[in-house]
């Protein structure tokens, strides 16, 4: 996302436009979220810092919608436009999220093959909101492109030119539904209610834990992109190898011997599908799970 | 060691359920995790660790943690002196009978290999030193994962790191952590993998009756910071093993005993290509200088062994 929005960054600035991009990490691992802001204006920018109240929210990744420390609603208000990236469609996101934002849905792949367009997703955002913002040419946000992943083999670059240039066809109806105004002045600065904190006794305030392994409040089964699902019919119930590989304690043996698999923290590594010496356990697209099970796999 | 005395001969001896907590945010197929997770089911709850900084101290974010005991968040150089600290309070607290001595517990320190080779060597030394009763734990992961994978000095020769982008990745050689602490006479140190468990768990039984300083250094294979498919961190840890990258070995009164010698290694490359951190060995062309050199050294570890 960072290069996504790098790329929306430097399309603008091509077309004339002051502009800021910067990325802001938490922990750089795997299923941290990751954010990126783009600011622009014709005018000189003399607002910094994260921004407050979007006019477009861009979601790569649908499942981080729930997760509170991605925190990708704060802000939101009926200026903002939401572009999800997701199976689903902009009514079902209206009825979940019932907020006043407008919700677009950038499709997300369906298929197993189609999958291996995610690492594309990034790009497909960029043009996007270069579609949705309306002062973007064809031109400059592929001049942007080739700017940004200029480090890149040039078949990776027709290929993310490709995914950016359909992403951004795709929204041509709604073209410039992203507006520059609001006023940013330091005048018009409005500050937040403060909330005072009473002081309290160090015993009550002080961070400290009673309970054992709270962490199961966590529900890192949204991590997940691909789900192992377990055929009972060929687990042979061994010694409980994928029990003793899952890394995150998400597999425990039930008490007829069989394996269940926590699925509200099973983050999706796939170690068990890969060391199940009978090969019992199949990895099945998140989103399609019931599917899968009507064609005759347990899950 | 001595086989007849272990409780862990096989796969099925293992524990089939766990200690450590769901819902922690290491990275999907975390090797560090793995070992850690085999490695507290053995130790049991009646573990406090002492957790210097790195990927792990992740682990317990108020008011989450995955452990059922104590946990103390120590800066990078200080974990030994941290648990120096909570083992001279258990001992004066016990001494004075205001806890019972079935209140006791093991002392862990817990620490990535940058803290374990580099920041916190000397408090780790002087621990050694002073005959501190605790178990050190290092998840090696072969960098400064948490912030990206930058090198550490227990980053393999060529390794792209971060901080080693070049088409060489990485000019120095990994520190042999093992016999520094090895060179300290402590009570005992060993190497172990989450991806040969039965090894891991004879190793922690063996540690957890003794007294002193001991050591378990774990290589943690990292989807994350070695680019690798996160499905194959078991396969690639069992490759460590058999290629003979990663020997698994212990120290125990003043001798070295191998507890797994490979048979008929297979090159070395086949554990490297699985890698994106060794990629630039193979594509565009194939560095037959460095592959040959990698292969030599491993080579030349297994000749001194026998």
């Amino acid at each position: 996302m960072k290069t996504a929005s790098r790329i929306l960054g430097t399309a603008l600035f091509l077309e004339g436009f002051e502009v800021q991009d910067a990325p802001r990490y938490g922990a750089e691992r795997r299923g941290a979220p990751i954010f990126a802001y783009v600011r622009a204006s014709r005018e000189p920018i003399n607002e910094r810092g994260i921004i407050r109240q979007p006019h477009l929210i861009i979601v790569a990744d649908e499942t981080l919608v729930p997760v509170p420390a991605a925190g990708v609603l704060s802000g939101i208000t009926k200026i903002t436009t939401l572009l999800v990236h997701s199976f689903e469609s902009p009514e079902t996101w209206q009825e979940r999220l019932n907020t006043p934002a407008r919700i677009l849905v950038l499709p997300a792949a369906d298929t197993v093959e189609e999958r291996e367009d995610i690492p594309f997703v990034g790009t497909a955002c960029a043009g996007a909101a270069a579609r949705l913002v309306g002062e973007i040419s064809r031109e400059f946000l592929i001049e942007a492109i080739h700017h940004e992943l200029a480090h890149l083999s040039p078949d990776i670059v027709q290929k993310n030119t490709e995914k950016a240039m359909e992403a951004y066809d795709l929204m041509a109806s709604h073209e410039g539904y992203i507006k520059e105004d609001g006023d940013f002045s330091g005048g018009a600065y409005e500050k937040p209610d403060w909330v005072d904190l009473p002081f309290e006794e160090a015993r009550r305030s002080a961070p400290a834990i009673h309970a054992a392994a709270t962490s199961v409040e966590v529900k890192t089964g949204l991590w997940r992109t691909m789900r192992p699902v377990i055929d009972f019919e060929h687990c042979n119930r061994c010694w409980w190898v994928c029990s003793t590989f899952c890394p995150d304690s998400a597999i425990e043996l039930g008490e007829d011997g069989f394996p269940e698999i926590d699925y509200d923290h099973c983050k999706g590594c796939m170690i068990c599908v890969a060391q199940c010496p009978a090969h019992a356990i199949e990895a099945v697209a998140e989103h399609k799970p019931k599917a899968h099970a009507a064609e005759g796999v347990e899950s | 060691m001595n086989e007849t005395k272990t409780a862990f001969k096989r796969m099925k001896d293992l524990p089939s359920t766990h200690l450590l907590g769901t819902g922690t945010p290491m990275c999907a197929g975390c090797g560090g995790l793995q070992a850690i997770h085999e490695i507290y089911d053995i130790l049991g709850e009646k573990t406090v660790f002492v957790n210097a900084a790195g990927c792990m101290t992740l682990l317990s974010v108020y008011p989450f943690t995955p452990f059922r005991g104590s946990w103390l968040y120590t800066s990078m150089g200080s974990a030994p002196a941290g648990a120096q600290g909570v083992r001279d309070a258990l001992d004066i607290l016990i001494q004075k009978k205001r806890i019972d001595s079935r209140e006791n517990l093991n002392v862990v320190v817990l620490t990535g290999d940058g803290a374990a080779n580099g920041i916190g060597m000397s408090a780790t030394s002087g621990a050694i030193e002073r005959d501190l009763d605790f178990i050190y734990i290092c998840y090696d992961n072969e960098g400064y994962g948490n912030t990206g994978q930058q090198y550490s000095s227990a980053t393999p020769h060529a390794a792209r790191t971060a901080t080693s982008k070049g088409p060489r990745g990485f000019p120095g050689y990994k520190k042999d952590l093992f016999s520094i602490w090895a060179s300290h006479k402590p009570t005992y140190v060993a190497t172990v993998v989450g991806a040969e468990p039965v090894d891991l768990a004879r190793k922690v039984e063996k540690s957890k009756k003794m007294k002193g300083p001991r050591m378990l250094i774990a290589l943690s294979p990292c989807p994350t910071g070695w680019d690798f498919n996160p499905m194959e961190a078991v396969e690639i840890g069992k490759l460590a093993v058999r290629t003979g990258v990663w020997p698994l070995k212990e120290y125990a009164d003043g001798k070295v005993v191998h507890t797994k010698i490979p048979g008929r290694r297979p090159p070395v490359e086949e554990y490297l290509k699985l890698q994106g951190r060794y990629a630039h060995l193979f594509r565009p062309d194939r560095n037959e200088t460095l592959l040959r050199e990698i292969q030599a050294r491993v080579d030349a570890y297994w000749d001194g062994v026998e």
